[in-house]
């Protein structure tokens, strides 16, 4: 009979832990960037704005948080010129909350194509997370040109060389939010009333992080519970990045960058072994 | 090639919700800290609330081979074609292949209807797993192949059902898999699509050797296409082998045919004062080595009946013939004679070469004196009729109540 060298691929009930197929991944590169540029096209089709909403978006939320936490709630924004204060948080807090539900979802969104083909499923929740990098970048470039702005007729601004490090800050946002995401999409598969629950306590998670404040106003005895979340460390670098008098934290950034990376790797080892599973129950 | 052994899968049914956190708790704890067999051991899930889809499937398909999948709904063809395509996992039991595997579960998969026709055509061929050279090489071929050629840039939400279809099938019918898995994608679209699909199929499977599992209801394209074929009954495997007797046998045993009723008694047999029905049969009268009825099939009807009363007079039998629409194909009749009380044995024959293919049911009507109705014995044969093409090509439906052999001469007459 034949050998199992005979055989190319196998079919087994149980899906290991470890091999994660990283190259796989790479195979199907090509279906990933058509997923994103399908998002992209799919996301101005069907708004009334079109394309020019993700502009409009985070300037009207910043307005927003201008109006309500500067000019009614007073909040302190540090210093900084509250415009420029606000805009950053609002564009890595929409950032992260979007790749996070899109990621999370992901068993949900796409279970009819899961359902009829295969293809391997870390690629659909990714091509959410590029989707919303780009649009981000976006965001990101329009706070350039603004802060550029500013700076040319404010002198109390000024860039420091952690601005270098924006790119870093991005990837860690959108590794926290992929890395959670993977983790309770699982979940979603199977106890959908989960999502109602997590959509809210997300809400709630914004509060959590310091986006329409700074750190500085949190009591000192509650601060390390704020720096646990890997979302301070990445918008008060950002704010260090942008606004040099502002005081930097290298020590919260690594634990934060620690803290990503772990949550990362439970992220995909967990997705990788309930990925097919998840099918079963959804 | 691919080889299954001791493929099961087993689905769990019921309410999913909050209960099944706790059971799930539950069944972990268990799991954890007692051993199955500690009496203490409680693992919630019965078998009651499990669904068997597939049992002990075990079967090998060499390189080059066309395997068909036969099958009543929920028999488990679908969750086998699943399990091999990598979209759900097996219970048990392990699958081994050789060469790429693409799957047609349906047509269409993943297209976007904001996306213009060339977008979704990279987009689908990139979910069925085909490089972007590949596509982009075969990309005039898919497009002239799918007839729709100018509206290749328009949404494909603006397309008619048909244009969807036949632009799916054309980036499906590109596929370069050594191993390719089709699901019933057959059914949809109109009969020149299943035509080109069946072409495509048949073209694919000849030329370049490849391997294909093929599931569909369409007994004619399994006869004409596969090299053997499995019937799946309720998960496993009934039978397996070649085509035609693999056909003829579900055919046989799924297909309601009613083509005999005996009542041995007198009493309680259907009928009336007058007649009573002992035998109701319907005999096919098979050519060479046929299994089943088709349109050739001479059909002898015979059945007996007890005439009771005295004053029957002068009784007529007729015979009707329904189609499945209840439309009448004809109705013939016994002459008029004059019974004594007795059982009466009657026959007629359906000639070959006169029914056309479809189904059918007869009844039996009993008539006095002309034009009194005594009794009538409805329903009491059904039949269904095959098709059969000389070529063994695949056409569309033959029109027509019937199908008679009357011909039809040309001849030249004049230059």
């Amino acid at each position: 009979m034949e050998k199992n060298s005979d055989w190319e691929w196998e079919i087994k009930p149980e899906q290991g832990w470890f091999n994660l197929n990283l190259n796989e991944l790479f195979l199907y590169k090509d279906l990933l960037l058509r997923f994103v540029r399908r998002n992209i096209i799919a996301s101005y089709q069907q708004t009334i704005l079109g394309p020019f909403w993700v502009f409009i978006q985070p300037l009207l939320t910043t307005f927003v948080y201008f109006l309500i936490f500067r000019k009614i709630a007073n909040l302190s924004t540090d210093g900084i010129p509250p415009f420029l204060f606000y805009m950053p948080g609002s564009i890595i807090w929409t950032y992260f909350s979007d790749s996070l539900i899109a990621t999370m979802n992901t068993f949900v969104y796409n279970s009819n194509i899961f359902s009829k083909v295969y293809f391997p499923r870390l690629i659909a929740p990714l091509s959410d997370v590029l989707f919303h990098t780009f649009r981000s970048s976006i965001q990101l470039i329009l706070f350039l040109l603004i802060y550029s702005f500013f700076l040319i007729s404010n002198h109390n601004i000024m860039p420091s060389w952690v601005a270098l490090l924006l790119p870093l800050l991005m990837l860690l946002t959108a590794c926290f939010a992929f890395g959670a995401g993977l983790i309770i999409s699982v979940f979603t598969a199977k106890y959908r009333d989960l999502d109602n629950i997590l959509q809210f306590i997300v809400r709630l998670f914004m509060f959590a992080t310091p986006i329409v404040y700074p750190i500085s106003i949190v009591p000192e005895k509650y601060k390390i519970l704020f720096w646990l979340n890997p979302l301070t460390s990445v918008i008060e670098t950002f704010r260090s990045a942008f606004f040099g008098h502002h005081p930097i934290h290298v020590q919260y950034l690594l634990l934060s960058v620690f803290t990503v990376v772990t949550i990362l790797f439970a992220g995909l080892i967990l997705f990788h072994k309930y990925e097919i599973k998840a099918m079963d129950v959804i | 090639m691919i080889k299954a052994e001791n493929i099961s899968k087993n689905y769990r049914i019921g309410v999913l919700g909050s209960r099944t956190v706790q059971e799930d708790i539950r069944n972990w704890w268990n799991r954890k800290f007692f051993l199955e067999n500690d009496p203490a051991f409680q693992f919630h899930q019965p078998l009651k609330n499990q669904i068997r889809a597939l049992k002990n499937i075990n079967f090998d398909i060499t390189h080059g081979e066309v395997m068909g999948f036969i099958g009543r709904n929920g028999a488990g063809k679908s969750t086998l074609l699943k399990i091999i395509s990598k979209i759900t996992l097996p219970t048990t039991g392990k699958i081994f292949g050789k060469g790429r595997t693409a799957s047609l579960l349906e047509v269409g998969t993943g297209f976007h209807g904001d996306l213009t026709g060339r977008e979704n055509i990279f987009l689908n061929g990139h979910i069925m797993g085909m490089r972007k050279k590949e596509i982009e090489r075969k990309f005039d071929e898919i497009v002239n192949f799918s007839g729709v050629e100018r509206f290749i840039d328009t949404p494909v939400k603006r397309y008619s059902s048909g244009m969807y279809v036949r632009l799916a099938f054309a980036v499906a019918a590109h596929l370069e898999p050594e191993i390719l898995i089709i699901d019933e994608v057959l059914a949809v679209g109109d009969a020149e699509f299943q035509q080109k699909c069946i072409n495509k199929i048949r073209e694919v499977s000849s030329q370049k050797g490849k391997t294909i599992l093929f599931v569909s209801h369409n007994m004619q394209a399994i006869r004409n296409l596969c090299h053997r074929a499995i019937e799946l009954k309720q998960g496993e495997i009934a039978n397996m082998g070649d085509p035609e007797t693999v056909i003829a046998h579900y055919l046989k045993t799924e297909k309601k045919e009613y083509l005999q009723q005996n009542f041995n008694d007198k009493e309680s047999a259907p009928g009336n004062r007058f007649i009573r029905i002992k035998k109701v049969e319907l005999i096919p009268q098979y050519l060479n080595d046929q299994l089943r009825i088709d349109v050739r099939t001479p059909l002898r009807i015979n059945f007996e009946f007890w005439n009771n009363a005295e004053d029957s007079g002068e009784l007529k039998v007729g015979v009707h013939l329904f189609n499945l629409n209840g439309d009448c194909i004809f109705d013939i009749n016994s002459p008029k004679s004059i019974f004594k009380k007795g059982l009466i044995e009657a026959h007629c024959e359906i000639p070959g070469n006169f029914l056309n293919d479809g189904s059918y049911y007869i009844s039996i009507l009993f008539t006095r004196n002309t034009t009194e109705k005594i009794f009538y014995f409805e329903s009491c044969l059904s039949f269904d009729v095959e098709d059969y093409r000389e070529t063994g090509g695949w056409y569309e439906k033959w029109i027509g109540s019937v199908r008679p052999d009357f011909p039809v001469v040309l001849r030249r007459i004049k230059d």
